[in-house]
């Protein structure tokens, strides 16, 4: 197993005055898919914004590529190769497909790659960002973080709002992504497809890590995963 | 009429100035900033101040011109450092604070019109052309010139550079456009340089027509914010013809001698009646949730 290109030791971070992420560690490594799963309000997001640099590492240290990151601004961290799909499809809507592209473009990242990755894209190219489909604009936000030029991408529940036929595609962008050498941190709100496409799995419940471990564990065992998000086995009419 | 129509010109140039220095300060950065005049002010008072003690005015201007912006970029660092996170509420109300304060200690430094005012130089009161009987000073073409320039160069820069669209970005999206790379503290506080050197430039075009006493200057907010109104602080072009209608308004008004002394309201009569038009189809609703 290669070494990790992000490490996060001991991470603390804060959500305004509160404490929302405690003391987590985790890995990340080149050419793989790492999954955080967790119930609405573990903390997944604040990790991934703290990661980011759009919420405060209060303790603990992020390491990108062996270099700590966790005091820079948010765009010496992008720079530094960390690439990030928030939440809710943030494309630069009153801009075109290929400028959201040109404004984010750095290092060896390359558009054609993008267009590579998606068709749909290609034939939208002088297409203000605003009117695409949703999961048109998904795709371009995934792109956007591609063209960046990434070691690792960060990537919050894709798949929020979008049709299952339309998450399914950008799943396989993920592993297209993973094919390109580029480590993926995935926080998705279907379990079963991320351990589908990962290597290994986080479960954060009230904002610790309670599971670590291979996707493989979580995959076909239902009970543990449910253990998992919620501290107890599933009950009998859960079960059902 | 006509006479005051066109005097009225000069200053629609410069209104026009001042209204695209707010809509831009507020499209690219996301602040109504109500300090834009009085940085103009002080930049301008540097520069005539410099004179007075013996240095040319192609020398001073420059230097007036980077005091302006060195104020509003100080002004842009403490807005980035310490209010980025908070709404745009708040950031207005810092610089409102900052104007007060700026207005202050400039009437301290610079004098008003009863402890002294400056003279400001005025190169450009030749007559450019005739029309009728009325004539045309060089500093209705200058002041309209200028405006033109800043309008369509700063829509150029915009659509046409990769600075223009990161900035376009940043206006859009201020974390996101953080979040793929783009320096936005550097570029934000780019932007207020570029505010203040303008807005110096401006007040020291329109000076000697209103005088040189520094709060008459530096009040000259209200009128860019009226204009920026007018554009609906989005667009630029609507900002320029709003600029020359409220100088033309003006011009007007002083010609009639019933309303003369009024004439100085014409800029919130204005900011009423487009509060009005705007809101005049909204339900109660959403006229309440502000």
């Amino acid at each position: 197993m290669s070494d990790p290109i992000l490490s996060l030791t001991g991470v603390h971070i804060n959500r305004g005055e509160v404490e929302v992420v405690h003391d987590v560690s985790l890995d990340v490594t080149p050419g793989a898919v790492t999954v955080v799963l967790g119930a609405n309000g573990a903390g997944k997001t604040t990790l991934m914004d703290g990661i980011a640099g759009l919420a405060p590492v209060t303790k603990g240290t992020v390491s990108l590529g062996g270099q700590a990151i966790e005091r820079l601004p948010t765009y010496k961290r992008a720079l530094a190769g960390l690439g990030y799909v928030e939440q809710a499809r943030t494309t630069f809507r009153t801009l075109t497909v290929e400028q959201n592209l040109l404004v984010a473009q750095a290092g060896k990242g390359d558009p054609a790659t993008v267009f590579r990755l998606f068709p749909e894209l290609d034939k939208r190219r002088g297409l203000q960002a605003g009117h695409l489909s949703g999961g048109e604009q998904q795709m371009l936000v995934v792109g956007r973080a591609l063209v960046a030029d990434p070691k690792v991408v960060l990537i919050d529940e894709m798949s929020l709002g979008l049709a299952p036929v339309v998450v399914q595609r950008l799943m396989r962008a993920v592993v297209d992504l993973v094919g390109l050498g580029i480590a993926v941190l995935l926080i998705e709100q279907f379990a079963h497809l991320a351990l589908d496409v990962g290597a290994n799995a986080y479960v954060l419940r009230k904002g610790r890590v309670v599971f670590d471990g291979p996707c493989s564990q979580l995959r076909g065992d239902s009970a543990l995963l449910h253990e998992a998000y919620f501290g107890q086995a599933p009950t009998e009419s859960e079960t059902r | 009429m006509l006479n005051s129509v066109v005097a009225g010109l000069t200053s629609g140039g410069v209104y026009a100035l001042l209204g695209l220095c707010v809509v831009l300060t507020y499209r690219l950065v996301a602040v109504v900033n109500f300090t834009m005049a009085a940085c103009g002010a002080v930049g301008a008072f540097v520069m005539v101040t410099l004179m007075d003690a013996g240095l040319t005015g192609w020398l001073a201007l420059p230097v007036g011109a980077a005091a302006g912006a060195a104020l509003s970029a100080l002004l842009g660092s403490a807005l980035v450092s310490w209010f980025s996170q908070h709404d745009e509420r708040t950031k207005a109300a810092v610089t409102v604070a900052v104007y007060v304060a700026i207005i202050a200690i400039g009437l301290r430094l610079f004098g008003s019109n009863t402890t002294g005012a400056h003279r400001f130089p005025s190169p450009f009161d030749a007559p450019a052309f005739t029309v009728g009987s009325v004539v045309v000073p060089q500093a209705v073409l200058v002041s309209m010139g200028f405006a033109v320039l800043i309008t369509v160069g700063v829509s150029l820069l915009l659509s046409k550079t990769l600075i223009g669209l990161r900035l376009q970005a940043l206006s859009e999206r201020p974390t996101t456009a953080q979040v793929v790379g783009i320096p936005a503290p550097r570029l934000a506080i780019g932007v207020w340089v570029a505010i203040g050197a303008i807005s110096t430039l401006v007040i020291v075009l329109v000076a000697p027509r209103l005088g040189g006493d520094f709060a008459t200057l530096g009040n000259l907010i209200s009128t860019a914010l009226a204009v920026a109104m007018i554009g609906a602080f989005r667009s630029l072009p609507l900002t320029l013809v709003g600029g020359l209608l409220m100088g033309c308004l003006e011009g007007a008004a002083g010609s009639v001698a019933e309303i003369q002394k009024y004439a100085g309201v014409v800029p919130f009569l204005v900011m009423l009646v487009l509060l009005w038009w705007r809101s005049r189809g909204e339900v109660w609703d959403t006229a309440h949730s502000r």
